[in-house]
């Protein structure tokens, strides 16, 4: 079922969802844009290439109230918080950072124990997916399309969108989607040749290069287990790198967390906070031992876990190639390069 | 979110204290359920460990030292840290007494393979204060119900000095059983000391185990896992038959929060028990 509303209907859709319960859309920001709960039905704009910080804070906040307590008191005093949800509408989010959530579900909720805010608030969400305008060439940083995801790629999405001049065409992709476009009374149906420019985009969309490096992803997963003591060259991939942590951030699917007690005056909440294996504390232990006390370390961490631990452990690599580690580099270090280097590394002299 | 919530403790209640070592710095705490459920439910098995939580301080992933045979509580014998990083949560429990509540999330990770280890002689190499989830283990086989499942049974214990040694009574008990051979050493005796003096690692060449159907589990710092494995090795000890416990920091402790990630796995969820084969498919990284 294809329907289809005009552009300047965009706040009517975005009041209807309001009304429905929390819509959380891309809005314009001094530095960008981002995902953020929507107050005001005209702040929804489509007119945007991609959000800085990734829609991953949807479903993991950067920070989630596990617990409030007061110190001094007994344990059975400590109140659980409740997560009262609305029914959520992630709206405009692009094909590679929705891959991004299927990636994350396999961690949080499809293996071992479940993570129950992930997955409440998975549940409580319906994703609007949103095709990247294939008229314009693809950002620098973006290498999606190395990674088998299309521009136009609707899987994971409950709606897909796709923009056609002054025409948003919106598809049912699940039942969840279609539950709720039964309920809203104004997109209509598509003609015929809007429907055959639909499919046609989603087509066009798996063609749409970005940055062209053919990827196998076993291959890489090998390459680096293979450098993994090949120090010279950490050394020097890692040189500029500040450990500052924006990358893991930014990324859709960096997942790490700290769990920590914030008090003031006696009042005080356990929760989660997002953390980053580029953090020197983040493996200090009690006894002192730290094993990644150098930036190398820790750099290889994090590209290792994503093109390598994770591949062998859930079979999947933990990247979607929307290239804002490298975008938001402040020492533009660019994690796809790091990638093709270590494919070459066999053949790296060392120093 | 309180129900099957993994992030929320349980309340627990301290009804004793021992105070182990002439440091004072390691204390056993012996913690009894305080919602009878949860008692219930708390099913765990020797090698498995716990979060001790303490709000306001925070939480510490600490190894259970009692074993499942004693119903009714939960032990874990636990040192203050804080000689070089500031030990929040070990300080403030080591402050607490007898009635002081806290927080319990687990049982957590992977136990000793109690089924692998079964009809196999076991010998038992610890050292220092990493001995806590060897002692669980030992008085799990050493039950009534549990001591004909597995062969002859061999314990290589030791410390820096005498006043180091933890569970003194039970190691006196140990000593008088026929059904397990109990070994203490320490590194320097005292005055009072009629034991052995010695290393660990010379102390396992001496008792020479054979690797015949034998499994060795060893737990020690670093420095005594170093010299000690080479001499498993000259034994004859495969590495599938050499199993240690990985330590790494952890925050979740369900293999969610990534910190104890080492090559593809999760120290918490996928040991933190291991074999040496399988320690030899990760990178050094811990």
């Amino acid at each position: 079922m294809l329907k289809k509303t005009t552009i300047d209907k965009l706040p009517e859709l975005a009041a209807a969802l309001m009304e429905k319960g929390t819509l959380v859309a891309p809005i314009k920001e001094d530095a960008g844009f981002n995902f953020r709960e929507i107050t005001d039905a005209k702040q929804v704009d489509l007119i945007f290439h991609n959000t800085i910080i990734s829609p991953k804070s949807a479903f993991f906040p950067q920070m989630e109230d596990f617990v409030r307590y007061q110190t001094g008191k007994s344990i059975l005093e400590a109140a659980p918080v409740e997560l009262n949800l609305k029914p959520t509408f992630l709206f405009g989010v692009r094909p590679c950072d929705v891959k991004s959530f299927q990636i994350m579900d396999i961690h949080f909720s499809g293996t071992g124990v479940v993570d129950p805010y992930w997955q409440k608030r998975r549940e409580a969400t319906t994703i609007f997916g949103f095709a990247f305008d294939m008229n314009e060439a693809a950002d620098a940083a973006e290498f999606y399309h190395t990674l088998g995801i299309g521009a136009a790629d609707p899987e994971g999405s409950d709606i897909f969108m796709v923009r056609k001049d002054d025409i948003l065409m919106l598809k049912v992709i699940t039942p969840k989607g279609e539950k709720l476009m039964a309920g809203l009374s104004f997109p209509t149906d598509a003609s015929a040749d809007e429907i055959k420019y639909f499919d046609d985009y989603i087509a066009k969309g798996h063609d749409y290069k970005t940055r062209y490096t053919c990827v196998d992803t076993e291959a890489i997963a090998r390459e680096f287990e293979s450098i993994f003591d090949n120090s010279d060259f950490w050394t020097k991939i890692s040189d500029a790198c500040l450990s500052c942590g924006v990358c893991t951030f930014v990324c859709p699917t960096c997942y790490c967390f700290d769990i920590c007690d914030e008090t003031l005056f006696s009042q005080g909440t356990r929760r989660r906070v997002w953390d980053a294996c580029m953090f020197t504390d983040f493996t200090l232990e009690a006894s002192g031992h730290n094993p990644r006390t150098k930036v190398y370390q820790r750099l290889r961490q994090k590209v290792c876990h994503k093109y390598s631990y994770h591949i062998r452990k859930y079979g999947v690599i933990s990247c979607v190639g929307c290239g804002r580690c490298t975008r938001y580099c402040p020492v533009n270090i660019d994690i796809f390069s790091i990638v093709e280097e270590a494919v070459k590394a066999k053949w790296y002299k060392r120093l | 979110m309180t129900t099957n919530n993994p992030y929320i403790p349980m309340p627990v209640a301290i009804s004793k204290v021992i105070d182990e070592v002439d440091t004072h710095d390691i204390k056993t705490f012996r913690f009894t359920f305080l919602n009878e459920e949860d008692g219930k439910n708390f099913k765990y098995l020797p090698g498995q460990f716990a979060e001790l939580s303490i709000y306001g301080k925070g939480e510490s992933p600490i190894g259970i030292a009692s074993s499942p045979t004693e119903p009714g509580y939960v032990e874990f014998t636990v040192q203050r840290a804080g000689t070089i990083v500031p030990g929040l949560v070990t300080a403030a429990l080591h402050d607490m007494d007898e009635g002081g509540t806290i927080g319990l999330r687990g049982p957590l990770g992977h136990s000793w393979p109690i089924e692998f280890l079964e009809k196999k002689n076991i010998v038992v190499v610890g050292g220092g204060f990493a001995f806590t989830t060897l002692r669980s283990l030992i008085n799990f086989m050493l039950h009534d119900d549990n001591r004909s499942r597995f062969g002859e049974i061999t314990v290589i214990y030791g410390a820096r000095t005498p006043g180091l040694l933890l569970y003194k009574d039970e190691l006196a008990q140990w000593e008088k059983r026929d059904d397990i051979k109990t070994v203490i050493t320490v590194d320097k005796g005292d005055d009072t000391w009629m034991g052995r003096q010695g290393f660990v690692p010379a102390v396992c060449r001496e008792v020479a185990p054979s690797p015949k159907n034998t499994v060795a589990v060893i737990c020690g710092p670093p420095i005594m896992i170093k010299f000690t494995l080479p001499v498993f090795f000259e034994l004859g000890f495969s590495k599938e038959n050499i199993l240690t416990s990985l330590e790494m920091r952890m925050k979740c402790g369900i293999g969610k929060c990534g910190r104890c990630n080492v090559g593809f796995k999760y120290v918490c969820s996928d040991g933190p028990v291991f074999s040496l084969a399988q320690l030899e498919e990760l990178p050094r990284d811990f």
